[in-house]
C-alpha cells in the first residue's frame, strides 16, 4: 500500500538496473528463482503498487516526481476547485531542442469522473513509465525529447476525495453546492447507510405494484417484470437510504454538485441534474478550457474515464459503442427522476393563462407566435443551418481504428467494464470542437471472454423509437435539439413527457444492462464488489433488504490488480506519439532566370503519419491550417504563389504540396521557407539564391 | 380725497393679491414644465467616461433611489457599471421583482446607451410627480447596465467606427500567430476610414453615378471609366502581402451566452466556449446573483424590430402560455414604437445560436426581449413620403434619399466629400467618399430623444407587467369542532407568470413555495377551480399529493392575469399564517383566524 510514496529517486532506478550484471552471473543458477522477477519489471521503473490515492497522496507522488526529474519534468497547478485543491499538471519535455510550446503535445488526464480513481493512478503510473526509461529506452528518450507530454492526473479532485469518505458512496460530482431537486433547499437528502456497511448500495422491498422481480438466472440479481410475457412484478427497489427530506424520493440531493464530465460543450446533455447550470460552469472545466486553448499545439489527447473508444474503437458510421450500464443501479436510479417535478400545478385558476402551462405547444401544434412574423424575409435571409457534427468523419476513422488494434495489442485489454455515454465529456470536446485524434479508456477490462449481457427492458417506461437493445448509442445531437429532451414533444403528452423533460439522474441509459457478466467478474475477481443482500428495518417500507453493487468497485478494479496497466499505457502514450504528422521542406530548388528574376521551387512534405489536421478539425475550423511563408517582400514577387499562402491539411506518409515562386533578387541572398503547423510542427529552409 | 384714493388703491391692489395669488401658486405647482434637476443632453451621442460621468451626476443628485456600481472590467480594463434603482423604503431590493436593461454588447449599436441613461433620468425626475411613475419605482428595482461592451463602444467612438461591433479579446484572424498586427490605417488623420479612389482618365472601370455626383458605380460591359476604386485606407502593416486582415477582435460578442452555444464553424464568431468573454462572465455573475430579474431588453441596433427568441428553429417554440405572454407585450411594444416589428428571431430575422436573449429566457426563465433601434423607414415618416420613397425618379428614391436628407435636415454634415491625398503606395488620390460613422444604423441627433423615450416606455411597460402575487379574499368556515375549511385567493393580474413555462420546462428557477404556520395539523391541500359555484356544484378537488403540506411547491408558478383558490382543511385552533414566496412574483402573507 506504500510503496507508491517511495520517491523513485535516480540511486534507485540505478539499484533496479543493476540486476541486470547479476542476471549474467546468475546464470549459474544461484539466485534465479528471486531475481528473475525483478529482471522482468521494465529496468529503470520502479511500479509502485498499492491502493489509490487520496488528494494528499497524490499531490505528494507528483511533486515527488517533479523533484526527481528535475530535467525532464516541471508541475503546475492549472486551477483550484471549489474546496481549494489544485488541479495538477505535469509537463514532461526533454530540455534542448524545439522549444516546448511549438511541440507536438499528448494531453493525458484523467479523474474527470469523481468515481473513477483508477484512471488516475493509470495516469500517474504512466508517466512514472516515462520517466523512468527515459535513460534507457530509445522510443522514450526520443519521444520525450522531439514531443511534450502533459499530463493532469486529476481533474476532480474533490470528487474524488469523497472516494475516501467513511461510507463510500460512487460520487462521480465535484463540490459546487447544487439544489438537485430545485426544491428550494440544499443537499437535504443524502443516501443513508441502512445495514452499516460503508457502503451505499440499494434496497429492495416487497410491492405488489413493483416493476421488478428476481433473476431466475441469477438469485443475485434483479430484472424488470416483463408483463406481455405474464411475468409479475414483485419488488420496488429503491436507493440505499430514506426520505429525509419527505418529499416522496429518496436520496434525490445529495451533497456533492455538477459530473465535471457532462459539463464540457460537445453533446451537451442541458438541464439533466448532474451536467450544472450551463456548460463549463464549473471551475475544473473552465480551468481545463482556459489551459487548453492556449496550448493549441495538442495533437493528441487521452483520457482515462468511464466511455471507451479504445477498447472498442467506433463503428464503421463513426460512433461510439453502446454505453454498458448496470441495470440494478438503474432501477434505483429511476426512481429519482420525478424529484425535479413535484408540484407541478394543471387546475385551479381563473383567467386567460393556466393551460398548457408544462408542455410545448399544446399537443405538438408547432405555434409560431408574433402575428407579425415575416416568414417571406425568413426564406429569403436564411442559409441552411449549419449543424455540429454528431459523428466521427469517416477520413478520420481509421486512426482510431488503428489506435485500437494497437491499444488492445499493449494493453491486454479485451472486454469493457461498465461504461457509460460520453454526453458532454472532455474526450469528445477534444474531438468535435478541439480538432484533434482524442481517446478515452477506462483503462482496464473485464477479464472474462465476450459479453454476455442480457437483454432487457430498460425502466422508465415504453421503448422509444429505435432503441433496440444494443443499438449503438450515438451521442444526442451535437446542437441543442439533444434528441427530443423537453424540446418540442413529438407528441408525447402529459406525465411521459413530464419524465422525459425532468431532470433524468446519470441520463437513464437505453442499452441493456451487464449485470450478469459484471457479477460473475466479480465473483472471480473482487468478491466485495457485490453487497450480498440482507435484511434491514427501513423507517418508512418496513422489512426491506440491502444489496447490490458496491459503488467504488463499479468503475475500478481492486488497486492491487492493476499490475502491468500503467507501464502498459505508458508505452502505448510513446506509441501515439510515434503517429504526429510533422512537416518538412523538402526538395528545394532554385533557377537563375537572368535579370534579376530566380525561380524558386519546393516542396513540403509531410513525414508523419497521422494528417496534419484531422477531417474534424478542418470541419470545426479549429485546427490552423498550415502556413508556408516565403522571406521576401511582397513586391519581390513577380509571379507564382503568393508570400504567404495556407494549406487546410496534408496527409501523412511523405505526401507534398509543390511551390513555385518568381522572384526578384541577386545572387547571394539567402531567403528562409518557413513552414509552421498547428500539429505538425515547423520547419525552416535557408535558400540561397545563384 | 387723495386719502380716499390711497384706501382704494390699497384694496384694489390688496383684493388683486387675494385673487391673483393662488392661480400664481397653482402656476407654480401644477401642469407646467417640470424643472429638472439634472440635465443632460440626448441629442448628443456619448462615450463611455461621458455616460458614466452622467450616471454618476445622476446617483448623486438621487442618492435614495440610486446606486452605481461596477459588475467587474471589460478586456481591456474599463468598468462596466450598473444602476440599480430602487426604493429601499417600500422593500428590500431582493423582494420585488427586477427589471434588467442593457445595451450595446456590439460595440457600434450606441444608441441603446443613451436609451438607458435617459431611463433612469426620466424615472428620477418625475418621481413624485408622475403618479405611475412613482408606483413603477416604488414597487420595482431596475438594473441599467448603459454599456456592457465598454471597450467596443471606445472604439467605436474614439476611432473610425470600423469593427466597432466585437470587443478587444485578440483573436488571430490571419493564422500568422501574430494577434491585430494588421488594422485599417487613417493615412490622412481624419478620424474616419475611407475610400481610395484614383483619376485615370479612360483607364478605370468606375464612373461617378448620374444618380449622384457623390455615388461611385462600375461601369458596363465594354465601356471605359474614368476612375478606379483601390479599396480602403490602409498599408499591409507586418508585410505579408495582404492588407487589413487582421484587426482587433472579430469575434460576436453576442453568440458567447450558454443556451444553444455552438462552435465556431456553426456560429461564427461564438468564442472558445460560452462565458469566455469577461463582459459575459461578468454580466451573468450579476444575473445569475439576481435571481429577482423578471424581465429583460437588451438594446440593439438597427432595423425596427422587437425581437423574442427562440433563435434558432431547433429550439423549438415556446410553451404556449409563454407566446401568449410575449405576444400580448410585443403587439402593444409596436403600437408604442411606430416603425418597429414584433418579430421571433430565428424566423422572422436570422439564426443565432448562443444569443443573450436565449440563455436569459432559457436558462434563467426571463421574458426577454432585444429590441432594434431605429429604422430607416424613419426618415421620411409618413406614408405619402414612404410611397415617395419607392418611386425611382423622387428625389427621395431609396438610392437618393439618405443624400437628400443629410443635405436639407443635417446640412450634409453627415458626408465627407472626396479630397486630394498624396498616398505612399499609390501616388495621387482622392480619400473620402463615405458616410461619417453616425449616418445609418444610428438616428439622426435631433430625432434621438423620440427614439429614447418611446423605447424606454415600452420597457417600463414590460416592467410593469412582471409578476405580482397579491392574496384576495380569505374565507374560513367551520367544519366540525376543531376542523376547518381554510380559502386563500391568490392573485397575480400581470401578463408575467410568476415562473415562465420555458423555466418550468428546464426546471431553472425555484419553484414557489407556499408555507403555513400555526398551531394546526394540515389533513389536506388542494386547489379550487371555481369559488363561486363550490357550494352549488360540489366539484371534486384533487388533493395536492406533497408529503410536507406546510411547505407546498408550486413547480410551474402561478399563471398570468389568473386568481387561483387555495383550501386548506386543518385541525387545530387560533391563528394561522399563510404566506405565498415566489423568486419573481414577490412575497405575501396573510393571516386567518380559525373560528
Amino acid at each position: 500500500m506504500l510503496n507508491f510514496l517511495l520517491k523513485p529517486k535516480k540511486e534507485e532506478i540505478v539499484t533496479f538496473s543493476k540486476p541486470t550484471s547479476i542476471c549474467r552471473l546468475l546464470r549459474t543458477g544461484l539466485l534465479t528463482a528471486i531475481l528473475a522477477t525483478f529482471c522482468m519489471i521494465q529496468p529503470g521503473y520502479s511500479q509502485s503498487s498499492g491502493g489509490y490515492m487520496t488528494y494528499d497522496q497524490l499531490t505528494q507522488a507528483v511533486k515527488a516526481l517533479a523533484d526527481a526529474n528535475k530535467g525532464l519534468a516541471t508541475i503546475e497547478s492549472i486551477g483550484k476547485t471549489a474546496e481549494g485543491r489544485d488541479l495538477w499538471l505535469l509537463t514532461i519535455a526533454g530540455k534542448g531542442g524545439i522549444p516546448v510550446a511549438q511541440r507536438q503535445g499528448l494531453l493525458i488526464a484523467a479523474n474527470f469522473e469523481g468515481d473513477h480513481l483508477a484512471g488516475s493512478t493509470l495516469a500517474l503510473e504512466a508517466t512514472r513509465y516515462l520517466l523512468g526509461s527515459y535513460a534507457t529506452d530509445d522510443a522514450v528518450k526520443k519521444s520525450i525529447d522531439n514531443y511534450v507530454y502533459y499530463v493532469m492526473p486529476r481533474m476532480n479532485p474533490d470528487g474524488a476525495e469523497a472516494f475516501f469518505s467513511k461510507v463510500k458512496v460512487g460520487r462521480k460530482s465535484n463540490s459546487t453546492a447544487f439544489d438537485a431537486d430545485n426544491d428550494g433547499r440544499f443537499d437535504e437528502d443524502g443516501p443513508d447507510d441502512l445495514n452499516n456497511d460503508g457502503q451505499i448500495t440499494v434496497f429492495r422491498v416487497k410491492d405488489a405494484n413493483g416493476l421488478y422481480r428476481i433473476d431466475p438466472d441469477e438469485p443475485m440479481l434483479m430484472k424488470r417484470a416483463d408483463a406481455a410475457k405474464g411475468e409479475r412484478g414483485e419488488y420496488s427497489i429503491y436507493p440505499e437510504g430514506i426520505d429525509n427530506d419527505k418529499d416522496g424520493f429518496i436520496n434525490e440531493d445529495p451533497a456533492g454538485g455538477i459530473d465535471i464530465n457532462r459539463n464540457f460543450m460537445h453533446a451537451y446533455p442541458y438541464f439533466k441534474e448532474n451536467a450544472g447550470k450551463y456548460m463549463v460552469s464549473e471551475p475544473e472545466t473552465r480551468a481545463m478550457m482556459e489551459w487548453i486553448i492556449d496550448h493549441r499545439n495538442i495533437a493528441m489527447v487521452l483520457t482515462f474515464g468511464e466511455s471507451d473508444n479504445l477498447i472498442v474503437p467506433p463503428t464503421s458510421r463513426g460512433a461510439l459503442s453502446s454505453d454498458r450500464p448496470l441495470d440494478l443501479v438503474q432501477f434505483a436510479e429511476a426512481t429519482k427522476s420525478g424529484a425535479g417535478r413535484v408540484g407541478m400545478v394543471t387546475t385551479g385558476g381563473r383567467g386567460g393563462f393556466e393551460r398548457f402551462m408544462m408542455m410545448g405547444g399544446g399537443g405538438g401544434e408547432f405555434m409560431r407566435g408574433g402575428q407579425t412574423a415575416t416568414t417571406a424575409a425568413s426564406a429569403r435571409s436564411q442559409r441552411p443551418a449549419q449543424t455540429a457534427a454528431t459523428t466521427i468523419n469517416t477520413s478520420d476513422l481509421e486512426y482510431y481504428t488503428k489506435a485500437s488494434e494497437k491499444y488492445k495489442e499493449l494493453t491486454g485489454i479485451k472486454t469493457q467494464p461498465v461504461l457509460r455515454n460520453p454526453e458532454g465529456a472532455f474526450f469528445q470536446y477534444a474531438y468535435f470542437q478541439f480538432g484533434v485524434p482524442a481517446f478515452s479508456t477506462p483503462g482496464w477490462g473485464i477479464i472474462l471472454p465476450a459479453d454476455t449481457a442480457r437483454r432487457g427492458m430498460r425502466p422508465g417506461g415504453a421503448r422509444t423509437a429505435g432503441n433496440d437493445a444494443g443499438a449503438a448509442a450515438n451521442p444526442p445531437a451535437g446542437n441543442f435539439a439533444g434528441g427530443g429532451q423537453g424540446r418540442s414533444m413529438q407528441g408525447m403528452g402529459g406525465a411521459a413527457g413530464a419524465m422525459q423533460a425532468g431532470a433524468t439522474s446519470e441520463g437513464a441509459s437505453q442499452a441493456p444492462g451487464i449485470d450478469a457478466s459484471w457479477l460473475k467478474y466479480l465473483n472471480a475477481n473482487n468478491p466485495q464488489g457485490f453487497v450480498k443482500w440482507q435484511p434491514v428495518k427501513h423507517p418508512e417500507y418496513g422489512d426491506v433488504e440491502v444489496g447490490g453493487f458496491a459503488p467504488n468497485d463499479i468503475a475500478n478494479p481492486p488497486a492491487d490488480k492493476l499490475g502491468e496497466l500503467g507501464a502498459n499505457h505508458g508505452k502505448f502514450a510513446v506509441y501515439l506519439t510515434s503517429l504526429y504528422a510533422q512537416v518538412k521542406v523538402d526538395k528545394t530548388e532554385v533557377i537563375n532566370e537572368g535579370g534579376g528574376l530566380f525561380r524558386i521551387r519546393a516542396e513540403v512534405a509531410n513525414e508523419g503519419f497521422l494528417p496534419t489536421a484531422m477531417r474534424q478539425g478542418v470541419q470545426s475550423r479549429s485546427v490552423k491550417p498550415t502556413m508556408v511563408q516565403l522571406g521576401v517582400k511582397p513586391e519581390q514577387i513577380m509571379s507564382g504563389s503568393s508570400k504567404t499562402s495556407f494549406f487546410q491539411a496534408l496527409d501523412g506518409s511523405g505526401r507534398r504540396v509543390k511551390y513555385e515562386w518568381l522572384i526578384k533578387g541577386k545572387a547571394g541572398d539567402k531567403i528562409d521557407l518557413k513552414v509552421v503547423s498547428q500539429k505538425a510542427g515547423a520547419d525552416t529552409a535557408v535558400i540561397t539564391l545563384k | 380725497m387723495k386719502t380716499k384714493n390711497t384706501i382704494a388703491a390699497g384694496l384694489l391692489l390688496f383684493g388683486a393679491i387675494l385673487v391673483l395669488s393662488p392661480v400664481q401658486i397653482q402656476a407654480q405647482k401644477s401642469f407646467s414644465d417640470p424643472q429638472f434637476k439634472v440635465k443632460i443632453d440626448f441629442n448628443r451621442w456619448h462615450d463611455v467616461n461621458e455616460l458614466y460621468d452622467d450616471m454618476g451626476r445622476l446617483a448623486k443628485a438621487y442618492p435614495n433611489f440610486l446606486k452605481l456600481e461596477s459588475i467587474g472590467k471589460s478586456f481591456d480594463g474599463r468598468d462596466i457599471k450598473v444602476m440599480t434603482i430602487n426604493n429601499p423604503e417600500t422593500g428590500a431590493e431582493m423582494s420585488k421583482a427586477a427589471m434588467y436593461i442593457d445595451a450595446n454588447i456590439h460595440g457600434n449599436e450606441i444608441q441603446g446607451g443613451e436609451v438607458c441613461l435617459y431611463t433612469i433620468w426620466y424615472l428620477m425626475e418625475n418621481y413624485g410627480r408622475i403618479d405611475e411613475v412613482t408606483r413603477l419605482v416604488n414597487e420595482r428595482v431596475f438594473y441599467i447596465l448603459p454599456t456592457v461592451n465598454p471597450d467596443g463602444r471606445q472604439h467605436f467612438m474614439e476611432k473610425d467606427g470600423g469593427n466597432a461591433r466585437s470587443g478587444h479579446v485578440p483573436v488571430d484572424e490571419d493564422n500568422d500567430g501574430l494577434y491585430e498586427e494588421d488594422g485599417p490605417n487613417d493615412l490622412n488623420g481624419n478620424g474616419m476610414i475611407e475610400s481610395i479612389r484614383k483619376y485615370v482618365p479612360g483607364q478605370g472601370n468606375y464612373r461617378i453615378s448620374l444618380i449622384d455626383k457623390r455615388v461611385m458605380e462600375p461601369v458596363g460591359f465594354g465601356e471605359k471609366g474614368d476612375y478606379i476604386l483601390l479599396g480602403e485606407e490602409g498599408i499591409d502593416d507586418d508585410g505579408d502581402g495582404r492588407i487589413n486582415e487582421d484587426d482587433l477582435g472579430s469575434y460576436d460578442p453576442n453568440r458567447n451566452w450558454a443556451i444553444d452555444w455552438q462552435p465556431n464553424y456553426v456560429q461564427g464568431g461564438a468564442m472558445e466556449y460560452p462565458f469566455q468573454l469577461p463582459e459575459a462572465k461578468a454580466v451573468n455573475d450579476f444575473m445569475m446573483a439576481h435571481p429577482n430579474i423578471a424581465g429583460v431588453q437588451a438594446y440593439h441596433n438597427s432595423g425596427g424590430m422587437i425581437l423574442r427568441g427562440p433563435g434558432a428553429e431547433s429550439m423549438g417554440e415556446y410553451p404556449a402560455s409563454d407566446v401568449r405572454a410575449y405576444d400580448e407585450l410585443g403587439n402593444n411594444g409596436a403600437r408604442i414604437l411606430p416603425f418597429y416589428r414584433y418579430i421571433v428571431l430565428w424566423s422572422g430575422l436570422y439564426t443565432v445560436h448562443g444569443g443573450f436573449i436565449d440563455w436569459t429566457s432559457d436558462g434563467l426563465g426571463i421574458i426577454s426581449f432585444s429590441n432594434e433601434l431605429w429604422n430607416s423607414s424613419q426618415y421620411f415618416n409618413s406614408p405619402d413620403l414612404i410611397k415617395q420613397t419607392e418611386d425611382a425618379n423622387s428625389p427621395i428614391s431609396r438610392q437618393r434619399g439618405r443624400y437628400f436628407f443629410d443635405d436639407k435636415l443635417e446640412f450634409s454634415d453627415q458626408y465627407v466629400e472626396w479630397k486630394e491625398f498624396d498616398h505612399p503606395v499609390y501616388g495621387k488620390v482622392e480619400i473620402g467618399g463615405e458616410w461619417k460613422k453616425f449616418m445609418g444604423r444610428i438616428p439622426p441627433r435631433f430625432m434621438n430623444e423620440e427614439l429614447c423615450h418611446r423605447n424606454m416606455a415600452f420597457t417600463l411597460y414590460q416592467a410593469d407587467e412582471m409578476p405580482m402575487i397579491k392574496v384576495g379574499e380569505t374565507r374560513v368556515k367551520k367544519v366540525s369542532d376543531d376542523v376547518y375549511r381554510v380559502w386563500i385567493d391568490f392573485t397575480n393580474s400581470k401578463v408575467a407568470p410568476t415562473i415562465t413555462g420555458r423555466a418550468a420546462q428546464n426546471n431553472v428557477v425555484r419553484p414557489d413555495l407556499i408555507t403555513l404556520d400555526g398551531k394546526v395539523s394540515i389533513i389536506s391541500a388542494s386547489w379550487i377551480n371555481s369559488k363561486e359555484t363550490f357550494d352549488y356544484l360540489n366539484p371534486i378537488t384533487e388533493m395536492i399529493d406533497q408529503k410536507q403540506l406546510n411547505r407546498l411547491i408550486i413547480r410551474n408558478g402561478h399563471p398570468g392575469k389568473t386568481t387561483r383558490t387555495l383550501q386548506y382543511l386543518v385541525k387545530g385552533s387560533g391563528k394561522i399564517a399563510v404566506t405565498y414566496d415566489s423568486v419573481k412574483g414577490g412575497k405575501v402573507s396573510t393571516t386567518v383566524e380559525l373560528k
